[in-house]
């Protein structure tokens, strides 16, 4: 986590305009989320350009971390015609591009606004002026240039402006007196935005969402009003519920694992998810039910304990404020949400909550519902065997390669999520991986598992770094998803054979979470280094 | 005990409160450059909630200034 490093984070800010009210929001943010110090240097006034190709010397101190906030009206100083506007965005990615390639860190950059003093020219559709036709298409021109940069993060600047408004963005006072365009309450919106970009980076995010059924998911009370009663559909109030589930369904195909505790009998819960015309979220897309009349808190630890996954990757929502309070004294690392008395607030419920800043969507996110689902197909087929003969059963294969540059960011990924079977838990930036990646001595492995329930894809890191026969295992994790099949001992033996090393020294970082990873090395051949606190294999 | 603005100068130009007085200028002080002053116009707005036009920012090229401009519109310090 960010939070545990003592050095401040060190920002550089590159801007076609005055941005430095920027350090005074931005550092009461990080005071307010309590993480990190950080510092932030601007880099002079509207030299985009030559900044990012001069990036070695522009800042002081080499930053972490660069902000580019841009506007294109700063940068066309000629008539604004369409090739002018085509020129200067093709200049300006050039810039980044260039950028990207000599900095190491991450780099943020704003999307494109609408030059917002030329609206007075919009009088109708008919006459719709020649700038703000070309504003239009470089609208477009400019979100394909840079959302096909490799990693860079866009802030999204344009949702900020639309939900304040263009007034409210802008202080004209401060443009004319300062080259400064926005407003305090613009600048708050975005700095937040920013320390949200930076701080995703590292965080593990929330994994599964679990939801009430009555007054939640739909409505009204299963068990009293009926299937025909509840209100789900496309009138109020059920046409609150309806969006909601939509909002979830999304969560859903990002990969958020969705499951219900709710305190019903199951076969009314489960007629509305397989019968209900209006309903969205029907049984499939969730992978854990529990509904029945105990706890929620430990309905809420049985679904973690089903899924594999941490008690605080969990979100829980509910209506009923004993319920949420129950769970949150019970299990404090839940994120509860109260269901909101005023009811059209539902569906925007997670906005403004950072919980799901997962930054890259990865093809295991997507697949991930359908692989949990036949981890229950494979656990009723668990039961009826012996471990040997489950094993056996699987028919695993597992494959262990180097890192192609395409691998790096669900590496990453896994990096900075992975908790229980990580046996340093370092975490690391895409752009620390990319780094270690390109680096001679170091080898980044990993490891696709397939078995006759579904293919896993890539679950398993290993990062080593090689000094002539001696590889020191920097990095060594697999997916809860994936274990306990025996592919993390296949998967050792795999690395070290690849590394052609005769000494591997490993260590074991105690964490709160990784305890199932403790006498991982030593159960493979590995032996333990008192004086020194590491573990080593000779061959 | 200082007055607010005392403070908010004392905390912006990074100088002692016992050492701010209505003197003190962009002319006669250093750190109080244009990025300052864009600064200290934020900090006052924000703090006395109030909104200053550039005519007034204009006049305001001392403490003492700022003090007669806030003065004019009825802000109690």
């Amino acid at each position: 986590m960010i939070g545990m490093t003592d050095s401040p984070l060190k920002i550089g800010v590159i801007a076609s305009f005055t941005a430095e009210p920027l350090r005074h929001h931005i550092n009461q943010i990080f005071k307010q989320k309590n993480v990190t110090k950080c510092s932030v240097e601007f880099a002079p006034f509207n030299q985009i350009h030559q900044t990012c190709y001069g990036i070695e010397t522009a800042f002081e101190q080499t930053p972490d971390v660069i902000v580019l906030l841009w506007r294109l009206e700063d940068l066309i100083d000629s008539s604004v015609t369409a090739e002018n506007i085509k020129e200067t965005l093709h200049n300006l990615v050039s810039a980044i591009k260039y950028l990207r390639q000599h900095f190491k860190g991450t780099i943020i950059i704003n999307n494109i606004i609408r030059p917002w003093l030329s609206r007075h020219d919009s009088t109708s559709i008919e006459q719709k002026s020649a700038f703000l036709a070309q504003s239009e298409n470089a609208q477009i021109f400019a979100n394909q240039l840079i959302g096909n940069i490799d990693d860079i993060l866009v802030l999204d600047i344009l949702s900020l402006m639309l939900k304040i408004g263009c007034d409210k963005a802008h202080d004209l006072r401060k443009w004319y007196l300062y080259r400064q365009p926005w407003s305090e309450v613009f600048w708050s919106l975005i700095s937040n935005q920013t320390a949200r970009l930076i701080t995703a980076q590292k965080r593990s995010a929330k994994k599964c969402i679990i939801l009430d059924a009555d007054n939640t998911l739909w409505g009204g009370v299963i068990g009293e009003d009926g299937i025909g009663g509840i209100n789900i559909g496309n009138d109020f109030p059920g046409n609150t519920y309806r969006d909601f589930q939509k909002q979830l369904l999304i969560l859903q195909q990002k990969g958020i694992l969705l499951a219900i505790a709710s305190k019903n009998n199951e076969e009314d819960v489960f007629e509305v998810l397989d019968k209900h015309d209006a309903i969205i979220l029907k049984r499939e897309h969730f992978v854990a039910f529990e509904i029945n009349w105990q706890s929620k808190a430990v309905s809420i630890q049985n679904i973690a304990k089903k899924l594999n996954i941490g008690i605080d990757s969990l979100v829980f929502i509910d209506d009923n404020p004993k319920e949420i309070a129950e769970v949150q004294s019970l299990n404090p690392s839940v994120t509860c949400i109260l269901v909101p008395d005023e009811i059209t607030s539902l569906p925007t419920i997670f906005n403004g909550l950072d919980l799901f800043d997962n930054l890259t969507v990865t093809d295991e996110d997507l697949n991930r519902t359908s692989l949990v689902r036949s981890e229950d197909i494979r656990k009723q087929a668990e039961v009826t065997m012996t471990a040997e003969e489950f094993l056996s059963s699987l028919e695993l294969e597992v494959a262990v390669f180097k890192a192609d540059e395409e691998h790096l960011g669900r590496i990453t990924q896994l990096i900075n999520k992975t908790n229980q079977f990580n046996l340093t838990t370092l975490r690391r930036t895409a752009d620390e991986v990319k780094t270690l990646w390109q680096s001679p001595n170091t080898l980044i492995l990993g490891m696709n598992l397939k078995d006759r329930f579904g293919d896993y894809g890539l679950v398993g890191v290993a990062i080593l770094k090689i000094e002539k026969e001696t590889a020191i295992l920097d990095t060594f994790l697999m997916s809860c998803r994936a274990l306990g099949r025996g592919a993390e001992e296949e998967f050792l033996k795999q690395a070290i054979n690849i590394s052609a090393c005769s000494k591997i020294i490993g260590n074991f970082q105690p964490t709160l979470k990784n305890q199932l990873a403790k006498d991982f090395l030593q159960s493979q051949g590995f032996h333990f280094d008192n004086s020194k606190n590491i573990y080593v294999f000779c061959k | 005990m200082p007055d607010a603005l005392t403070t908010l100068f004392a905390e912006i130009l990074e100088i002692d409160e016992k050492d701010i007085n209505d003197d003190i200028s962009p002319k006669n002080t250093s750190q109080w450059d244009s990025l300052t002053s864009m600064h200290l116009i934020a900090a006052i707005e924000t703090t006395f909630d109030i909104y200053l036009s550039t005519k007034e920012i204009a006049k305001m090229d001392s403490i003492g200034m700022v003090r007669q401009v806030l003065k004019e519109k009825n802000v109690t310090l």
